[in-house]
């Protein structure tokens, strides 16, 4: 019995119709990635991958987050397969595929700068994957005009590809993954070279499409507001190793450590100078936290701070000055000084009295929102 | 005032060089066309000499020659040039800077040089082995060896000025080693072989030193057979060659040219 025959008469007996993809009805069954000591090493001195241990879930949204040269775009490329791991096992959907190469794997990539081919039409672009699998030209057509329906392309897949827009290559660029059906689609970094306005647009877009196909998608950024509107779970990397991996939520408000807590924006980090059971001293003052946490930084996210006007007394309550205020119509972000020392505010705009540069208010924080955090 | 005459200044000097170039080509032309059998005066159009030339057997041989030297070498020099051109892509991260100089060298090298090194190195082959006897078949060899050059730069820079994602898209999009080879490089870089092909082609029919160090009795190009017949006088017939050779290479040189600018389209 003829391998190919067999895995065509499997493919042919399952059709996936146009309303099941359109209705999102995830006929196929989305796959689980499990990696286990990851190692990648460039020349001798550079260590890109310093032994990741990472199990995505079926049919999640996860993103590796991380400043450059941190390691995401090499892990990203391994599951591609178009790097080696120099150590450690990878698979897809229960299936080790360390040793397949990129061609046998049912992964497809959509590249930063969009990798079209050039010497082919937008049609031909799309069609190139089920055309390299030996699909024939007439499921070929019907599958592309398919993928163009979902994605909305509408007349560009008869253009060519060099009369195309950043963003309309950006979607070409994924329906020619999408339509390849793959078990896991990669993106990296895909949005970055939008514009913001495009950017936000193509993120819900993404989403969407996600959603609707219940496919596993790894997605790779440096931008940890993208990471945050579109992940399940985000994993943060740093020189090679996994920070913290958690839902958005978590990964914000709770950070595993003062690199993520820095990585997702936070400055308001101080070092504990003193600690009595809940009490802690710090260059702010004396604050009562919630937590037993034994960490030597304090974190006190911007949003959870209120000011109260003029100086009151009371535990939590700092005395500060406002230096700053940028006004951003639907909040206000302040720059206090509390003594030598500033910080970070951030003031729902609902009715309330927003404080001026210069006035003297009252910092107050529960004591739930303090939380402390090691290097 | 003065910008405008620097401007027709430099109008004329572009005329002037013009002229210097294509003026000779042009009385070459006229000539061929020449009902007298004289290189002094015009006395009227006629084919006379191109009706002479179709009649020429050694002419007609030479001509058979040159075509058939040009067409395999250029074919023969594609495929080795297309094969060095990728390599030199491929390993261009690795410190093989010398060897881009090794391919330039014959390039820079003076024809006469080259051509009496593969006349002497062939003479040696054919006392050892009693193979490569000078003919149409050493010409070949010879003609391939100076057109390889630029067939490997030409493909080289094709391949330099792609995006080298597109080489792992194939790759994530089901493409084996075969297909990629079929299915996107020799597609992408068609324009280049095109363009590689007719400039070999134009190089080949030129030549004419190195193809007489390494010809043999019966494999006298064109251009050998014109330094022979002129030996004897120049005949209006020898007009009429290089009317029809300066043809055929500048239609090949227009076409290397045009597909060399076309965009990987």
């Amino acid at each position: 019995m003829n391998e190919t025959i067999t895995a065509d008469a499997i493919a042919s007996s399952h059709p996936r119709t146009a309303e099941a993809a359109a209705e999102g009805e995830a006929s196929r069954q989305a796959s689980a990635i499990e990696m286990q000591g990851l190692h990648k090493r460039f020349g001798r001195a550079t260590v890109a991958l310093d032994g990741v241990d990472l199990t995505i879930e079926a049919g999640e949204f996860f993103t590796l987050l991380g400043p450059s040269g941190c390691g995401k775009t090499t892990l990203l490329r391994i599951l591609a397969g178009l790097e080696e791991a120099d150590d450690g096992r990878l698979a897809i959907g229960g299936r080790d595929i360390t040793e397949v190469p990129p061609h046998r794997r049912s992964v497809n990539t959509v590249f930063q700068s969009y990798a079209l081919f050039p010497h082919l039409s937008v049609r031909d672009n799309l069609a190139f994957g089920l055309k390299m699998r030996g699909m024939a030209a007439a499921a070929r057509h019907a599958k592309v005009d398919e993928i163009a329906d979902f994605i909305k392309l509408g007349d560009l897949v008869d253009r060519r590809v060099d009369q195309l827009s950043g963003g309309q290559r950006q979607r070409i660029a994924l329906a020619r993954a999408l339509v390849c059906e793959p078990d896991v689609l990669l993106l990296d970094e895909p949005l970055s070279a939008l514009d913001a306005g495009l950017r936000s647009q193509l993120q819900v877009e993404l989403l969407r499409v996600q959603k609707r196909l219940g496919m596993t998608f790894v997605f790779v950024t440096h931008d940890q507001d993208e990471a945050m509107v579109m992940s399940d779970r985000i994993a943060v990397l740093n020189g090679g190793v996994i920070q913290q991996v958690g839902p958005p939520r978590e990964v914000y408000e709770h950070p595993a450590n003062a690199f993520v807590a820095r990585f997702m924006g936070h400055d308001n980090l101080y070092p504990v100078t003193g600690r009595q059971g809940s009490r802690l001293a710090t260059a702010l003052g004396e604050l009562t936290t919630a937590e037993a946490g034994e960490g030597e930084l304090l974190l006190i996210r911007p949003e959870t701070l209120d000011l109260l006007p003029g100086e009151v007394a009371g535990d939590n309550h700092l005395p500060a000055v406002v230096v700053e205020r940028l006004y951003r119509g639907s909040h206000a972000e302040y720059r206090l000084e509390v003594g030598d020392t500033t910080l970070q505010a951030t003031l729902n705009n609902r009715g309330r009295h927003l404080p001026e540069v210069g006035d003297r208010v009252t910092i107050t924080v529960a004591p739930d929102d303090l939380i402390t955090l090691s290097e | 005032m003065r910008k405008r005459t620097l401007q027709r200044g430099l109008t004329a000097f572009w005329w002037f060089t013009l002229a210097f170039l294509y003026l000779p080509l042009a009385v070459v032309v006229l000539f061929s066309f020449n009902a007298a059998n004289s290189a002094a005066s015009f006395t009227g159009v006629s084919l006379r000499w191109y009706h002479q030339l179709m009649g020429n057997e050694e002419i007609l041989s030479a001509f058979a020659n040159s075509l058939v030297l040009a067409i395999t070498s250029s074919v023969m020099a594609l495929g080795i040039g297309c094969l060095i051109g990728y390599g030199m892509y491929r390993h261009r991260h690795r410190k093989l800077g010398w060897l881009i100089v090794l391919i330039y060298l014959p390039i820079v090298l003076p024809d006469i040089v080259f051509g009496i090194s593969e006349m002497a190195f062939f003479v040696q082959i054919h006392r050892l082995t009693g193979l490569l006897q000078p003919g149409l078949g050493t010409m070949i060899i010879a003609h391939v060896t100076f057109q390889i050059p630029f067939v490997a730069l030409i493909v080289y820079s094709r391949f330099v000025g792609l995006d080298p994602t597109l080489f792992e898209a194939a790759k994530d999009l089901y493409a084996s080693p075969l297909k990629r080879v079929v299915h996107f490089m020799l597609p992408t870089i068609k324009p280049a072989l095109i363009s590689a092909f007719f400039l070999s082609f134009t190089l080949s029919v030129d030549d004419f030193v190195i193809s007489f160090f390494t010809a043999g009795p019966e494999s006298a190009t064109l251009p050998i057979y014109i330094w022979g017949a002129i030996k004897k006088g120049v005949s209006p017939e020898i007009n009429a060659i290089a009317t029809l050779m300066i043809g055929a290479v500048a239609i090949a040189a227009i076409m290397s040219l045009l597909f060399s600018r076309r965009r990987p389209a």
